[in-house]
Parts: C-alpha cells; structure tokens; sequence
C-alpha cells in the first residue's frame, strides 16, 4: 500500500517538472524569437546614429553616404529639422510627398509616438536638430500612450513573485486535491488486492472513476473463492469418501479377525490350521492398522484431523506409549528399552496428545512391522537447546524461534534401511500427497502420518539410522517453555 | 480363566448385523460367559432389557431404528449397569460423545477378540466385586477393603498413599503402570516432581508385601517405564491352570 502514494507522487513531480520545464523552454524560445527579429539595432538607436551622422558643410547640412546607404536599403527616409526654425535642413532622397517639411511643436511631439502616413517614426536628437526617420509602413507597431504608473512599476518585481507564489501554492492545493482524490479512489482497489492472496473475500463498490476496475476485481475475488470452495468440497469428499470405505470394511474385517482369532485357539484344528489362522489374524491386523491410517492421514492432509492442542509432558505420554505396547507384547519378541535421561521427568510440548501419541505408536509398530523376526526397540526422549538464536538455522526455526525442542527417538536394532531408503523417505513425497508418478513410492502409511502429525504441531521428523544399527526416527516438536519455567518453580517449592 | 462369579453376569449385545452378533457370542460364549442375549434393533433392545436385567450392555452406535447413542441413554434410564460401545465409529467426537453419555469403554471395530474380553472382563471386576475382595500375592494377601496386608497372619495396614498406588497397579495387575499414572494416582492432577516420592513409598510397599524387599517379585519395576503388580490370583480371575 506504501508502494501506491509514493508513486503516485512521483507521477505528479513528474507532471510538475515537466510544467516548469515546458514554461523555461518557451521563455527562451520567446527570447530567442524577438532577438531573432529585432535588426541589428533598434530603430530609436538607428535614429540617433543617423542624427549624429549628420554634418555641417557650406552647402548645408549632409548625412554620410554610409549611413544614406543604409537607409536606403531598408527604404527607411529621414528629415532633418532646425531645432529653432522648425523646417527641415536635409532630407533624403526618397521622401513621399505626404510628408512635411515644416513642423510644429505638436506635430513633432505627436509624430515622436506615432506616425506620419502610417509610416512608425523614429527621432534622435542631433547637434542642432532632430532626426525623423519614417520606416516603411507596418515594419514596426507603435504603443502611442507608453506610460505606467510608478508605483506600479515599483512594486513590479513584488508582485510578479506574489502572483508566482500565488500560482505555485494554486497547484500545490490542485497537487493534494488530486492526489488524495485518486488515493481515495485507489485504496480500496489497493485493499482488495491485498487480500485476494491471502483467501479473503473481496466486495468493492463498483462507483467512481475506477469502478471498472472494482468490477473486474470483485469478479476475480468470486472466482477465486467458488475455485476455494469447490477445492475444499472435493477435498472433502475425498476424505469421506475414504472415511465411508475404512467404515464399512470395519465390520466385515471385525468377523475376520473374530473367527480367525477363534480358530487360531481352537482345539479341534491340526497345528497347521491354527498357524494359517493365525496368519489370518496377523495379517487382518495389518489391515486394521491400514484402514485407521489412511484415514487418518487423509483427514491430516485435508485438514479434517482436528488438532486440539493442550500442555503436556511428552516424558509421560511417550512413556505410557512404550508401556502400552509392552503390556500387549505377549511372546515378547519386541523388548522396548527406555533410554530417556532420568534426570529428564518433564518435557512440556503443546500437543495433541491422543495424535502425539499415536506417531510414536507409529513408530514402534514400524519397527516391529519391519523386523518380524524380532528386535528391541530403544526409545528416548530428550530436549534440545536451540543452535544460537542468531543463527537461523533450520532447527532453530523448528525450535520455535529461540526456545530449543523436544526430541523423541524411537530406533531400533533391526535390520535398517539402506541409505538410498532414507533418502527416499526423507525427502519423496509419499502416493498420498503426490501428484505425479505413484508406482515408486509404496512405503505404508505409517511414516507419512508421523510426518504429518510432526507438521501440525510445528515439528519436523528426521529418519535415518539408528545407533543401535537398525532404524531410527526423531521426532522434533517446540517446546512449551513458559510452562517448563512455571514447573521448575513449583518443583522447587515442593522438594 | 474367569471366575464363575464373573462368568454368570447378564450379557446385552446389540448390533445390526446378526453375523456379527453370531461371532461375538461365539467369542464370548468360548470365554466361559453364560448369559447372553442379542438384540438387532433399539426397539428390540429396551424389549430385552426389561425381561433380562442385564449386568453390562455392549451396544453399536449405528441401528435401524435409531442410534446406540439414544439407547444408552434409555437403558441408563432403566437401570445403572455398566455399558460399552463397540462400532465401525471411529471418530473422536463419537468416542466423545460415547464416554459423556457414560459409558465405561469405547472399541472401535475391527477389533481383536481378547482385547474385547479383557476390557469386558475389566469392567465387570471393576462394577461388581466379589465377596472375597483379597488380591493374592506370592508373599501375601492385600485386602483393599480395609486397606491392609495380611502377611504371615499380620495384619499390616497401608496408607493412604500407599493404598493409592497399590489400587492403580492392582487394576492394571499383570501390565506396565507408568510412574507417571502412579504419580497422578497418588498426587493428583499436577503430578511432577513426585519421581523420589514415589520411589520412597514403592519401597516402603515393598517392604509391607515382599518376602525379601530387596528382591521384589510381586512389585516389579519396569526400568524407566514403571512398575508391574504380579498377583497369584485377582478376584474375578481364578489362575488355576
């Protein structure tokens, strides 16, 4: 919005230079004209040239021959008169007839600012007379009243630079009027613009002179939100679309996994029966954890999870999810290790707590999913202090500005991943969210959700190997540590 | 194996879909419960209800007749017995809306069988308790009526605390309860801090209910994790195998 009245300013500046520039090019034009046009010396300077020119002889008064010369070439004729007799001593050759060669004292003083037959005449004083040179006619135009009042005169230079500052403040005034008319007219416009990006509906009034303009951008504003609206419907539908399909298959999935379990124990069946039972059952499981999945991450990616956030301590929460899967490992072939600082008793994240905890059931599951013969699982949970708040590192970032972050591991000493795998699930996107070739990334959905679910609290996740040798994942959420502040003071107080 | 005492609790179970029904009652039938009856509507439901008093309801949230939602809420009406929902319903605000009616569990389908009979198992130990309410240990008995150990014929009483942890590790005897649970259960809702506490009472419980505290085998600890109870034998589950 800064951007509009600067340049609206400019635009005016420009108009303005370009109004002083046009006034200096045509008073110079104008000075360049008249010097142009006046002949080599004016007529009055002509007049007492040829005046003084005039000499005394015994045959009576002579002009130079140059100077005749002169006249003659610009059919200029002169009289010379006695300044006691009144009549004229010399005249020139060429003299129309119309022209007398005796004057008066009112005769002089009315042909000194007029004329004699249309002819401008100028006079210059002589030694003892006065030179009348009578130009052709319409050669000069004369202004036969040429007086002004003085005072008039005096304050000439203080009014002509009252009149400029009057013109100067007249164009200002227009200058602000025009401006603040079109900023007027223009900030709306502007306003709507400005939030077109960021989704908003925009609803101008379509008057004034840039109301064609409001048209054009209300229309675009109705586009983009009935494009928004039909992108959010069928987002929706999709998400429930894949909602109504894990529903229905829960049913007839539950009385698959029911009979199977049933015959996976049953008496009757030889021990090879039960064993292809009881792959019925495990395998069923999968699908159970598939369908929740899917589900989830769809609702994830359509921003259909409703994420209610809450302080929590993720020390207890990932513990309680560690301890869950412990008490439902019967034959326990995935021992879990916790490896959590026991100084460390309180990590307080703002999370979702059911979602936090389901990633790290993520985790674990993966671990297990990919290591059927067995592994121990090592998890922790740990904090990290930012870098340096100065750097902006990535992590830093993560770390909610300055404030360092909970990290919980979950590794495992299985079987790994090689290095081309970790890249790969670093860093392609997974068939879920990805709009192009799918053939190639058929890695469960497992990962994705933890991905997602590290997303929506402003966390990151890190996948790579573990310490132990097999897999490791780190998930990276921001500490809440105002409350971290508040509890080390209540723990003091109560130790 | 379940006591019989358990085992002869009145069973409702309402779906809408008869195959369905047909396996659960297998399953439960299979554990040893007696008394079962079916129902595949609202309406034929409250019908059974009123001739068979049941003990605990597990109810579908989707009927034709109407939602297992509403059907709670007519039972409750009828009579204060345990209830849980078992549904294709997945959703967080149906699981919500489930437990604020008041019901005493939530599973979502597909399920696995055991968990379903250990949760139904829970709920009936915990809603009805039997005449002999002592939990037996390897070195002991604990009688959380009275709150006390009988150890070699004496009787030694717990405090209150004490009392608290061994009732949250009783109701979870057999699995991990995490220091942070035993941490809520003994200090309430602002549970941190409390890491040494609880040690000190864990050994003085041990001291109470151990035949050598120094080497515990009915109060076990988890490392890091938490701590398990190993009963011989809990009301409600005979361990005569």
């Amino acid at each position: 919005m800064k951007s509009i009245p600067k340049l609206i300013r400019r635009f005016v500046l420009i108009l303005l230079l370009s109004i002083f520039l046009f006034l200096a090019l045509n008073v110079g034009f104008l000075i360049f004209y008249t010097v142009g046009h006046s002949t080599n010396r004016g007529p009055w300077t002509a007049a007492q040239e040829a005046a003084e020119s005039m000499e005394q002889t015994e045959a009576g008064y002579v002009m130079s021959e140059e100077m005749q010369a002169e006249l003659e070439s610009d059919n200029i004729w002169a009289v010379y008169i006695d300044n006691s007799s009144l009549k004229a001593l010399w005249h020139s050759d060429y003299l129309p007839d119309t022209v007398p060669l005796v004057y008066t004292a009112s005769e002089i003083a009315s042909i000194t600012r007029g004329y004699i037959d249309d002819c401008p005449i100028f006079t210059g004083a002589g030694e003892d007379g006065l030179m009348i040179l009578g130009y052709p006619q319409k050669s000069f135009w004369k202004h036969m009243y040429p007086s002004w009042d003085y005072q008039m005169i005096e304050s000439a230079p203080k009014t002509a630079l009252t009149v400029l500052s009057a013109n100067i403040v007249l164009v200002l005034l227009i200058y602000i009027g025009a401006n603040t008319g079109l900023l007027r007219s223009v900030r709306p416009i502007v306003e709507g613009i400005q939030r077109l990006p960021e989704g908003e509906p925009v609803s101008l009034k379509e008057r004034g002179i840039l109301s064609e303009l409001a048209f054009h951008l209300n229309k675009t504003s109705e586009m983009l939100q009935s494009q928004k609206y039909q992108l959010r419907k069928k987002d929706a539908a999709r998400a429930n679309w894949i909602a109504g399909v894990s529903h229905d298959i829960r049913t007839p999935l539950s009385m698959v996994m029911g009979y199977a379990a049933q015959l996976e124990n049953s008496e009757y069946l030889r021990e090879e029966d039960r064993k292809k039972a009881s792959a019925i059952v495990r395998q069923s499981h999968r699908i159970k954890n598939l369908i929740n999945d899917l589900n989830l991450a769809s609702k994830l990616e359509y921003n259909m999870q409703p994420v209610v956030r809450e302080e929590i301590n993720a020390v207890a929460l990932v513990r309680q999810a560690a301890a869950d899967f412990i008490n439902m490992d019967v034959d326990g072939r995935y021992p879990i290790e916790w490896e959590t600082d026991e100084n460390l008793t309180v990590c307080p994240i703002c999370a979702d707590k059911e979602l936090i905890k389901r990633a790290v059931s993520n985790l674990i599951q993966n671990s297990m999913n990919h290591n059927e013969d067995g592994c121990t699982v090592y998890i922790s949970v740990s904090v990290s202090q930012p870098v340096c708040p100065s750097e902006n590192t990535e992590a830093g970032r993560k770390g909610a500005d300055s404030n360092g972050y909970c990290v919980i591991s979950v590794e495992d000493d299985g079987t790994g991943v090689s290095d081309e795998e970790i890249e790969k699930l670093n860093h392609a996107p997974h068939y879920m969210v990805c709009d192009t070739n799918t053939r190639e990334q058929r890695h469960g959905l497992g990962l994705l959700i933890v991905k997602q679910i590290a997303e929506s609290h402003e966390g990151s996740v890190e996948i790579g190997r573990s310490g132990h040798g097999g897999f490791g994942v780190k998930i990276l959420l921001p500490l809440d540590i105002a409350r971290k502040k508040e509890q080390n003071k209540e723990q003091n107080f109560y130790v | 194996m379940l006591s019989d005492y358990i085992k002869r609790k009145r069973l409702l179970l309402v779906d809408d879909e008869p195959d369905l029904l047909d396996m659960v009652v297998s399953i439960l039938k299979e554990e040893g419960y007696e008394n079962i009856r079916t129902a595949q509507s609202v309406a034929e439901a409250l019908k059974t209800a009123d001739e068979f008093d049941p003990e605990l309801a597990i109810l579908d949230v989707m009927l034709p007749d109407g939602d297992g939602f509403g059907l709670m809420e007519k039972l409750k009406e009828k009579g204060d017995y345990p209830m849980l929902f078992l549904t294709a319903r997945g959703e967080d605000e149906d699981k919500f809306r489930g437990f604020g009616l008041g019901a005493d569990d939530y599973m979502v389908k597909p399920f696995l069988p055991k968990e379903l009979l250990f949760r139904i198992a829970a709920i009936l130990r915990r809603s009805y308790k039997e005449e002999d309410p002592l939990v037996k240990l390897s070195g002991c008995e604990i009688d959380l009526e009275r709150a006390e150990v009988i150890k070699g014929g004496e009787h030694i009483p717990l405090t209150a605390k004490e009392f608290a942890l061994l009732s949250a590790l009783y109701r979870n005897a057999g699995r991990i309860v995490t220091i942070d649970a035993l941490c809520e259960a003994a200090w309430g809702d602002n549970p941190y801090g409390y890491e040494n506490s609880l040690m000190a009472h864990i050994r003085r419980i041990r001291e109470k209910i151990e035949k050598n505290p120094s080497k515990p085998v009915s109060l076990v600890t988890v490392k890091g994790l938490g701590y398990k109870l190993i009963a011989e034998r809990q009301p409600g589950i005979d361990h005569k195998v």
